[in-house]
């Protein structure tokens, strides 16, 4: 028992290193560079101060919470009729629908972006389609387009969570409003609404957040619609630590959003969840003919919608190119071959980093769920909260506070992949910690205690039980926390260098300089490395990986 | 094995779940710890099967002191209360892995398993996995599973309590059966008195981390000394009096309440009062002739419960106190409504005087 009692001590002692090492300690380093001056290094409130004076500082705060806002408006606008219609009524291809809907939040939104520059893009297939006719396409580029795409990558989320929510009312709820004497709309505005409102909320703040710490979609169809996260992205890489002072205050700022949109949810949106076991779902209504048709038309057009751009950057990468021209209708692998035969290695550098972080994710996620929910106290809830805080930060920030702080000094990490694997096992390993404390707190403490008292000390106790009991939550988040390494982009591309660069960096610059072939090829990979493990995880455990996220 | 505890603390926090325990548990006896949720039974047994270590006092097995001993080789044999079946693992797996842990030859835990099985009655059902049994199939694979391994001790936390009225009362019959078949000293955790009567040889009372009272299931009910025992085990009028005399020969109390007064037997009371347990049994129910008659009281029925095989009265009792009465066979007695008269009498030989 007291061997047992200092091994977890000895844990306790290396997470809490690791995680002030790699969250807290970095943060606290650009807070500090964001007050020093950036010419004389004294203490200052220059950079603040500029934000402030700045018309152009200020609009980019402004452009942040602008799309941030419209992104979530529609998102919630689309995504709870989606979760009504499939949740409440009879809609033909209820189960692929329910499927296809969330594909859209695991799939990267920067190559969602792509997909709609190579169709509404200024050399897009509808510019080429349209322009000889003499009819003007609507421009994708600024908020307009940023908007879209946000709208369409997050609705999946306001779905997923107000689906939850209606299936967990029970038919009684309604019946007894019903027989107080309430009609049906009343019914809807005086009790299903207010009880399913948390859950919009939740979904809504879970967006917003999403949209303000977003990266990729804005640096790449935003133009000279600046948004936060990218100038201050910016900042710190214009000549490579060309003003981190002034990175530090933006990142600051992003960073007082993010995490008051985290404490916000959890705090107050949570706490107002009206959680029920529902002992009798909700019936399933069937609608007349010309409702169904036009609800099954609204799910299957919205799922369209959002999954198109995938199919185009797929077709299109194995489309023949030139550039930025596309010519459609004539296929070619070139852009494949040269993929993986010219430039394979940032497929490997992304395979093996993700694989790597992963590894060491796993690892720490099984101990520190295992502190978590099992010695619950004062210092578990401090790990807990260090745990989670990476993921009300974003990206971007995360990226700046880790190269800003590692780029000198005893422990020197910017410039190897070292560095990628930490924010990236840091940044994912919540999910883990997710999957794998759920299914421990369902299991009694007194199954590991069985154990011992049969005669097998502790530490093989823990092996032997609790592990084998872990196993799926353990395989699930592991496989999150791959797909999700993939299609980092917003640290990735802070951290990384020269040899070093992953698919997305590859993806990213290749948009950026038009080169649309390749980055298709590259995207295509990508894409299919992350359906095909959930796809596998979907039909062995039956796990729905959204619920997850 | 003989479990002996001598002056058992443990504290966590401010609270003090163990409080001084000292007691003796026979070879083969079947050992009761009973009392209320959070008078310390669960940490004591939990203290015996080592997943605590104690603040203060001794544990010893026979004459070893086991103190330092870790909870996997204490050679006891456990049955939780939720079962803790390890979900992973089939009914035979479950069962086996004791033996495994032993490193028992593959013959052997074949033979052992096959009759442990039979012996709880679970033949079939070797490779289900725990998910697909009942309640009561679960309760037999926990209790198969710490059989199995010959342990010197079997603890039971709480074994019957997530199982529905009727198989409670089969299990414990069985459980029962099979402890005296293996003679093994168990040590048996429960809040429920009546659960502790049926199985127990010896039950040990306790209330809030202390022992209240120890004795066979008979002697505490009885013979409780204390309020809270009285209370806790059975029901139980409790009556408060005044002493107004006492006679050491014959070792009678007088004592009175408003008018009636009673001898009772017993020794000496310390102060000018005495708190007497009176079971709602004991009372005599006599008829309306007797009244007037000496320790005849009569008393207004407040409340008449109807239970078939007995009724239950509340009724107005000496000094403004209200009593219980228990009266089987209603039938033949005279079913009498709220608000009825009701004579009867507390022989003098029954009431039992409490610790003060």
């Amino acid at each position: 028992m007291t061997k047992h009692f200092k091994a977890w001590n000895l844990i306790v002692a290396l997470t809490f290193t690791i995680l002030f090492f790699a969250v807290l300690y970095p943060l606290l380093n650009i807070f500090r560079a964001s007050f020093v001056h950036p010419e004389t290094g004294v203490f200052s409130l220059k950079s603040y101060a500029s934000i402030f004076n700045y018309p152009f500082y200020l609009r980019c705060l402004r452009n942040s919470l602008f799309v941030s806002a419209l992104g979530t408006l529609f998102a919630v606008a689309i995504g709870i009729p989606f979760a009504f219609l499939l949740a409440r009524y009879r809609i033909p291809g209820k189960n692929l629908l329910k499927t296809l809907g969330t594909l859209p939040l695991i799939l990267p939104t920067f190559i969602g972006a792509e997909a709609w520059l190579i169709l509404l893009g200024r050399n897009g297939m509808f510019a080429k389609l349209f322009q000889p006719l003499g009819i003007e396409i609507p421009s994708i580029y600024g908020w307009k387009g940023i908007v879209l795409v946000f709208a369409l990558q997050f609705f999946p989320f306001v779905f997923l969570m107000v689906s939850s929510a209606i299936n967990a009312i029970d038919r009684s709820l309604e019946e007894a409003a019903t027989n107080l004497g309430a009609g049906r709309l009343r019914v809807f505005l005086t009790v299903t609404l207010p009880v399913i409102m948390p859950s919009i909320l939740s979904g809504g703040l879970v967006v917003f957040y999403l949209c303000i710490e977003n990266f990729g979609v804005p640096v790449l169809i935003g133009e000279d619609f600046r948004v936060l996260s990218v100038q201050a992205y910016n900042e710190f890489i214009s000549e490579m630590g060309g003003n981190p002072s002034m990175a530090g205050a933006l990142s600051m700022v992003l960073l007082a959003i993010t995490l008051s949109l985290t404490l916000l949810q959890k705090y107050w949106v949570e706490r107002k969840n009206y959680a029920m076991t529902s002992l009798n779902p909700l019936e399933v209504k069937r609608l007349g003919p010309l409702g169904t048709f036009l609800g099954w038309l609204f799910c299957a057009g919205l799922v369209f919608v959002a999954l198109f751009p995938f199919a185009v950057v797929m077709v299109s990468s194995i489309t023949k190119t030139q550039g930025p021209v596309m010519y459609w209708g004539q296929f070619s692998l070139d852009n494949f071959i040269r993929a993986v035969t010219i430039a394979p290695r940032p497929i490997i550098n992304s395979f093996f980093l993700a694989t790597t972080a992963t590894l060491i994710g796993i690892v720490f996620g099984v101990a520190v769920s295992y502190l978590l929910v099992r010695r619950r106290g004062v210092v578990s809830y401090l790990i807990d909260v260090l745990v989670m805080l990476p993921l009300a930060i974003a990206g971007t920030v995360q990226g700046i506070a880790l190269a800003a702080t590692y780029n000198r000094g005893v422990i020197v990490l910017t410039g190897t992949w070292m560095i990628l694997v930490l924010a990236y096992f840091i940044r994912k390993a919540p999910y883990s910690i997710k999957t794998t404390s759920s299914l421990l707190q369902q299991i009694d403490a007194s199954i590991e205690e069985a154990s011992i008292n049969l005669g097998v000390p502790p530490v093989r106790s823990f092996i032997k039980v609790v592990i084998p009991v872990m196993l799926p939550g353990i395989i699930a988040g592991g496989i999150i926390m791959w797909v999700t390494t993939l299609a980092e982009l917003s640290s990735t591309i802070v951290l990384y260098y020269g040899p070093w660069a992953t698919m997305t960096v590859e993806i990213f610059q290749r948009i950026g300089s038009g080169d649309f072939g390749p980055a298709s090829a590259y995207a295509t990979i990508l894409i299919i490395s992350v359906l095909i493990p959930l796809f596998i995880l979907n039909r062995v455990s039956g796990k729905d990986i959204a619920s997850s996220l | 094995m003989r479990v002996e505890l001598t002056g058992i603390t443990k504290t966590f926090g401010k609270v003090k779940a163990v409080d001084g325990v000292t007691l003796t548990i026979g070879e083969g006896d079947f050992f009761t710890l009973l009392g209320p949720s959070g008078c310390g039974k669960t940490t004591l047994l939990r203290i015996i099967a080592g997943f605590y270590t104690p603040d203060d006092g001794d544990i010893r097995f026979d004459a070893r002191r086991v103190n330092d001993v870790p909870a996997h080789r204490r050679e006891t044999g456990m049955v939780f209360q939720n079962y803790a079946l390890f979900p992973h693992l089939t009914v035979f797996d479950n069962i086996a892995y004791g033996l495994r842990a032993r490193k028992i030859p593959r013959w052997e835990t074949t033979a052992r398993i096959g009759a442990i099985i039979k012996s709880v009655q679970l033949d079939g059902l070797e490779d289900r996995s725990p998910s697909q049994l009942s309640g009561g199939q679960q309760q037999r694979v926990a209790l198969a599973r710490a059989l199995v391994i010959s342990p010197k001790i079997l603890l039971m936390d709480e074994p019957l309590s997530n199982l529905d009225a009727k198989l409670r009362v089969s299990m414990r019959e069985e459980i029962r059966r099979l402890q005296k078949e293996l003679g093994i000293t168990t040590i048996y955790v429960t809040h429920d008195q009546e659960e502790a009567m049926a199985v127990s040889d010896r039950v040990a009372i306790l209330n809030r981390g202390r022992l209240e009272q120890l004795g066979t299931p008979a002697e505490i009910y009885h013979r409780p000394q204390s309020r809270f025992t009285a209370e806790f085990m059975g029901a139980s009028n409790i009556i408060e009096m005044d002493v107004i005399g006492y006679d050491p020969k014959e070792s009678l109390i007088a004592a009175e309440a408003g008018s009636y007064r009673l001898h009772i037997r017993g020794e000496q009371p310390a102060g000018g009062r005495v708190t007497l347990s009176v079971r709602p049994e004991w009372i005599r129910v006599v008829d309306d002739t007797s009244a007037g008659k000496p320790g005849i009281l009569c008393g207004t029925i407040l409340n008449s419960t109807f239970l078939g095989a007995m009724i239950r009265y509340r009724v107005s009792g000496p000094g403004g106190a209200s009593l219980t009465i228990e009266v089987h066979d209603p039938e033949a007695r005279g079913i009498r409504a709220k608000g009825d008269l009701l004579w009867y009498q507390i022989p003098p030989d029954r009431p039992v005087v409490l610790r003060a």
